[in-house]
């Protein structure tokens, strides 16, 4: 278990030691990995480089509003898929599964063709349109999986009592649902701010970008440069590992059964 | 082939690091070719000393001996001892066949060896017609069936059952009783029951050993538990209906059972006023609140013969029918 | 019918942002598009190309190659880390989890970054390590078989979403069946072979056919980014061929063509799986 662990940390700890080494000198002799003395200027010459700032904010943009839109639309449909019968819930189950097994790419060309008609393509929140189908149906099974945990005899009380079936999810699902849905929030957020071929085939102007996309421009550089472009990386993951830090707990213990 | 557990103890920790005593000195045998079954409502620690014989659960203190072999710190596997579970956990993904036999196999005995054992259980318990099914095709009965079938099949020392007919419908529960009894007389295996339900205990058991709070009350034949309840619990916990138990002078508590409490239009003994009145087929059931007292009294009496709601009438019993407690300990006197 | 409207914006978005496009990509796929002008349509044309396109057909070799070996590999992580952290409680195994999950939180273009220095025949740490233990360095970005195995290692490590499905269906196997097992004296190797991994495998499939989808997929991150489709397109995996067709040549028709051809070679690699799960599924439904 603690070598399971290792192998699954190494390449993390190799790439925050890496970025404080210092930058352009000549190859080493053999394995040499401990940064001495820590360059932590890496850090601030990112900058020099990449607009961080501008291209920060628009992840920043995106996170904050794919995550909500995904969050509502997946607990729904979540909900949908758990309380419907027949056919409802088989065309639910079927689009869910089709989505899940189409590759990406054969969507690259026909979304952009059709949001450049309507003149949704390359703005910053281009890709924030993809919360409209709820991002991935792994966050619709992830609901429905919360849900089912949810005694029926609630939900068919809660129905009886005149409630809606919108009134029925916001008032007594969602609620008991909460660890999914901080699950589902967090891992939207990763989603939105780790992003890359969605705005790299959707955002043409680099203006547009978010800063995992604007990581894209230091994949050229010279490879003697490697710390700052390590540092970039790590500047770019370190949002990403606070926030799932701070929902793991609610996150496995969406998976596991009570 | 028997079974002793001595000063078995055994706490867990719950939420927020509260504890809670399971087992509080449990002192239980089963003996050669007996059926025991531990009565006791839910939270008592029945199941956990099941578990702790079976090995699923370790002891904080006391012993296990089967066959008079200490077994405390031996691993479940190397017990010996068949289970049979509450929702009999068949493996769905197996035919009832390799459902029967997976102990076998897991145990390395060769695969044409395991057949025929499991046919010759399956031809004891009739389920050669099954062998063939998974499990989802069977009824509730049929696959409490296969489990005792998965335990007999290795001749264990000692066979436990958790509950077994609990997920069960009452009609198919009495003949699953039979069948249970049929199975360990033809097998000759001593086996420990667990059940909340005291009417399958009387019904079942050679002795019944009645829990509560994590301690055994009493131990001794259904006729004698029920003639002669070691403590005022038992009397309330065992029987069909809970006893009455009123009050009375010097420390002692008096108690009737419904069945022996008459119900009178006059005459000598305690008057009262009749407060409900409740048809359960041939006979009724009567509460009825003596004068002065806090609690009514349960009796059970002839439909002819039923009182109407808010009727006066006397509670009469002859003295032999009597039970006499310590209104401190609960213990009999 | 009656829960229907919580449905609707998601088959409503799924329609706009699924559906709809693979319509389009359909309808395209037998015009010639470049995007200023409207899609002219040329009848079969597209598929005599694609029946004859070397550089697409070696490329869904490639993808086909690097599926092949990544997927079990990192299937085997994922049901091999469900395995070991299932048990339920205890610090060892919350922090087993998050360690088993925190690679996929890396963004994918961070992630690239980090392995275009690991890989590095001059900067890199891992061509380093092979060089103190006396092993020989393949040659990872500078050699057609080095760039794939280094392709591979770069997928090896992000598999939370399949660890987490995968630990999901260890841990709603119900305790009683595994307390039968021991009960009845088998190993823990017969418990997890005879009883864990059976009752995992419609799972278990299911993942791999969604791997094999996500491997095609996200092998195009750092095929751009670390090895660029080489050396020799040893690395021009199938979607990166489909990127360069539409966003470099400006092809979109001919790229819609290749997009489809991709999503019928998927189903059909995955169409099998999908069955047989549902098969094993279906006789084991536990009661």
């Amino acid at each position: 278990m603690i070598a399971l662990s290792v192998v699954f940390l190494a390449p993390l700890a190799v790439m925050v030691l890496g970025s404080l080494q210092r930058p352009l000198q000549p190859p080493p002799n053999g394995l040499d990995l401990w940064p001495d003395p820590a360059e932590w200027a890496n850090y601030p010459a990112v900058a020099r480089f990449m607009p961080l700032g501008g291209l920060l904010l628009n992840s920043l943009l995106l996170v904050v509003l794919a995550v909500p839109v995904t969050v509502a639309v997946t607990s729904m449909a979540g909900l949908a898929i758990v309380t419907a019968r027949g056919t409802a819930r088989r065309l639910l189950v079927g689009v869910s599964v089709l989505t899940l097994l189409v590759p990406a790419a054969t969507l690259w060309v026909p979304r952009v063709v059709l949001l450049r008609g309507v003149g949704l393509a390359d703005t910053p929140f281009t890709v924030a349109l993809l919360a409209l189908a709820g991002t991935t149906p792994f966050y619709v099974l992830l609901f429905a999986l919360a849900y089912s945990r949810i005694p029926r005899s609630l939900l068919e009380a809660a129905t009886l009592e005149g409630m809606s079936p919108f009134a029925v999810w916001r008032r007594v699902a969602l609620p008991l649902a909460r660890p999914a849905a901080v699950a589902v929030a967090a891992l939207a957020g990763l989603y939105y701010w780790s992003t890359f071929m969605d705005p790299l085939t959707l955002v043409s102007s680099p203006g547009n970008w978010p800063a995992a996309l604007g990581l894209r421009t230091l994949s050229e550089m010279e490879v003697a440069l490697y710390p700052i472009y390590l540092a970039a990386a790590v500047l770019v993951t370190a949002p990403a590992l606070l926030a799932f830090g701070v929902a793991q707990r609610s996150f496995f213990s969406s998976v596991e059964r009570r | 082939m028997s079974l002793v557990v001595e000063g078995a103890r055994k706490e867990f920790v719950a939420r927020r690091g509260a504890r809670v005593l399971a087992l509080d000195g449990v002192d239980l045998e089963a003996k050669p070719g007996e059926l025991l079954v531990v009565v006791g409502p839910s939270g008592s620690g029945k199941s956990t000393l099941l578990r702790a014989v079976a090995g699923l659960e370790s002891l904080d203190a006391g012993r296990v001996l089967i066959d008079d072999r200490d077994v405390t710190g031996v691993p479940a596997g190397r017990r010996d001892v068949a289970l049979v579970f509450q929702e009999a956990a068949l493996f769905p993904h197996l035919r009832v066949a390799a459902n029967i036999g997976i102990g076998e196999r897991a145990r390395g005995t060769r695969r044409r060896e395991v057949e025929t054992r499991v046919r010759e259980v399956a031809r004891a318990l009739d389920l050669e017609p099954l062998l063939g099914r998974m499990p989802d095709e069977l009824s509730g009965g049929e696959r409490q069936r296969v489990a005792l079938a998965r335990a007999m099949v290795r001749s264990p020392r000692v066979c436990l059952l958790d509950e077994p007919l609990a997920s069960v419908d009452t009609e198919l529960r009495l003949r699953m009783r039979a069948e249970i009894r049929a199975v360990q007389r033809s097998f000759g295996v001593p086996m420990v029951h667990v059940t909340h339900d005291q009417a399958e205990a009387m019904a079942l058991g050679d002795r019944v050993a009645v829990m509560a709070a994590g301690r055994v009350l009493q131990c001794d034949t259904p006729a004698e538990v029920y003639a002669r309840p070691a403590t005022a619990a038992v009397a309330r916990s065992f029987g069909p209906l809970p006893m009455n138990l009123l009050p009375a002078a010097d420390g002692v508590i008096l108690g009737v059972r419904p069945e022996r409490l008459r119900v009178c239009r006059e005459g000598r003994g305690r008057p009262g006023s009749v407060v409900a009145v409740e048809p359960s087929g041939e006979e009724c059931l009567v509460r009825v609140l003596p004068d002065g007292a806090e609690q009514d009294l349960l009796a059970r009496v002839p439909w002819a013969d039923a009182p109407h709601p808010g009727e006066r009438v006397v509670l009469a019993w002859r003295p032999e029918d009597e039970h006499r407690f310590d209104a401190a300990t609960g213990a009999r006197r | 019918m009656r829960r229907l409207p919580l449905a609707a914006p998601y088959l409503l978005g799924s329609a706009l942002l699924v559906l709809a496009p693979l319509g389009l990509a359909a309808a395209l796929a037998f015009t010639d598009y470049f995007g200023f002008r409207a899609p002219e349509p040329t009848g079969t044309d597209n598929l005599a190309r694609l029946a004859g396109d070397q550089v697409f057909w070696a490329a869904v070799g490639t993808s086909a190659l690097v599926a092949a070996v990544a997927v079990p590999l990192r299937l085997f992580l994922a049901v091999g880390a469900a395995l070991l952290l299932a048990r339920r409680r205890g610090a060892r195994t919350a922090l087993g989890r998050v360690a088993a999950y925190l690679p996929s939180v890396v963004p994918d273009a961070a992630w690239a970054l980090l392995w275009l220095w690991i890989l590095n025949p001059l900067y890199g740490p891992l061509p380093a390590l092979l060089g103190v233990l006396g092993l020989p360095d393949p040659g990872f970005l500078t050699t057609p078989w080095g760039a794939r195995l280094g392709l591979v290692l770069v997928m090896a490590f992000q598999v939370g979403e399949a660890f987490v499905v995968a630990l999901a269906a260890r841990l709603a196997i119900p305790s009683r069946l595994h307390e039968a097992v021991a009960v009845e004296g088998g190993s823990p190797w017969f418990a997890m072979t005879r009883v864990t991994l059976p009752l995992m495998a419609p799972v278990v499939l299911v993942l791999a056919v969604r791997d094999v989808v996500v491997v095609v997929q996200n092998a195009f991150v750092p095929a751009l980014l670390v090895t660029d489709g080489g050396p020799v397109d040893a690395t021009l995996t199938a979607p990166l061929v489909i990127y360069r067709r539409a966003f470099e040549y400006g092809e979109l028709g001919y790229a819609s063509t290749l997009s489809v051809a991709l999503l019928v070679l998927t189903g059909i690699a995955a169409a099998f799986p999908l069955w047989l799960a549902a098969r094993l599924a279906g006789r084991q439904r536990v009661a």
